[in-house]
């Protein structure tokens, strides 16, 4: 692992594409910014971690049939469920 | 008979336009870039998710919203430009199911969004990521009284 040490508003550079900077400290807390091209994936270690075992976990071998869900009646047609997105959608 | 071998290959049929693109694949599979959902009417509401070309990799799937319907995944507005959704009624949504003995849970965390249009697809952290589990478990149906 290569260490550096950075102040405030320092930056480093990988890649020459992925530019991370050190936007605050304050306590124990760094926040970090993170600039890269749309196409490189950027999460939280811990969350991305949990993710990717769950995902080894579910990993299926062969196809087993699939267990008979508990089907309460919706409340709404289910083609009115969508997802909540933050950003401003409006065209 | 002539000492032919023949190798018996599974094939699976599948039209270029339902192949889904996933660019990032999926976490801890990133080198999986093209997936197939193959659903079979007696297994809804779940599909299979499968790699294209392997029969090897392949994930129990189910779009969450009948199953949870309190489930409200909000996406970054970075997965919002990268997947082109110009509204949400682009997305489909679909999670990844674990089977185990008796039980079967769901990950709301790190749900597939897909657009449909463009068949673009990536499985996002949510921006409400710490609301959801990766081990929601689903209800199962009860097995009959006898």
């Amino acid at each position: 692992m290569l260490v550096l040490s950075r102040k405030s508003g320092e930056s480093v550079v990988i890649d020459g594409r992925i530019k991370v900077k050190i936007v605050r400290v304050e306590g124990d807390v760094v926040k970090i910014g993170i600039e890269a091209p749309a196409d490189v994936p950027i999460h939280r270690q811990e969350v991305y971690d949990e993710i990717q075992q769950n995902n080894r976990q579910a990993l299926q071998s062969g196809r087993p049939t699939p267990p008979k869900l508990n089907r309460k009646p919706a409340s709404k047609p289910v083609s009115d469920r969508q997802p909540v997105a933050t950003a401003d959608l409006a065209a | 008979m002539s000492g032919v071998e023949t190798t018996e290959i599974e094939s699976v049929r599948v039209k270029n336009e339902n192949v889904i693109h996933m660019p990032a694949g999926l976490l801890g599979f990133e080198d999986c870039k093209r997936f197939v959902l193959l659903t079979e009417p007696e297994e809804a509401p779940f599909s299979w998710f499968q790699a294209f070309g392997t029969s090897d990799i392949a994930f129990l799937v189910l779009p969450p919203f009948d199953a949870i319907p309190e489930y409200q995944p909000e996406l970054s507005n970075d997965d919002v430009a990268y997947l082109g959704l110009k509204q949400p009624s682009d997305a489909l949504i679909y999670n990844i199911v674990t089977l185990r003995p008796n039980q079967a849970t769901i990950n709301l965390k790190g749900p597939i969004v897909v657009n449909r249009f463009t068949l673009r697809g990536k499985q996002v952290i949510l921006q409400n990521a710490s609301k959801w589990s990766v081990r929601h478990p689903l209800p199962l149906a009860q097995p009959e009284s006898l």
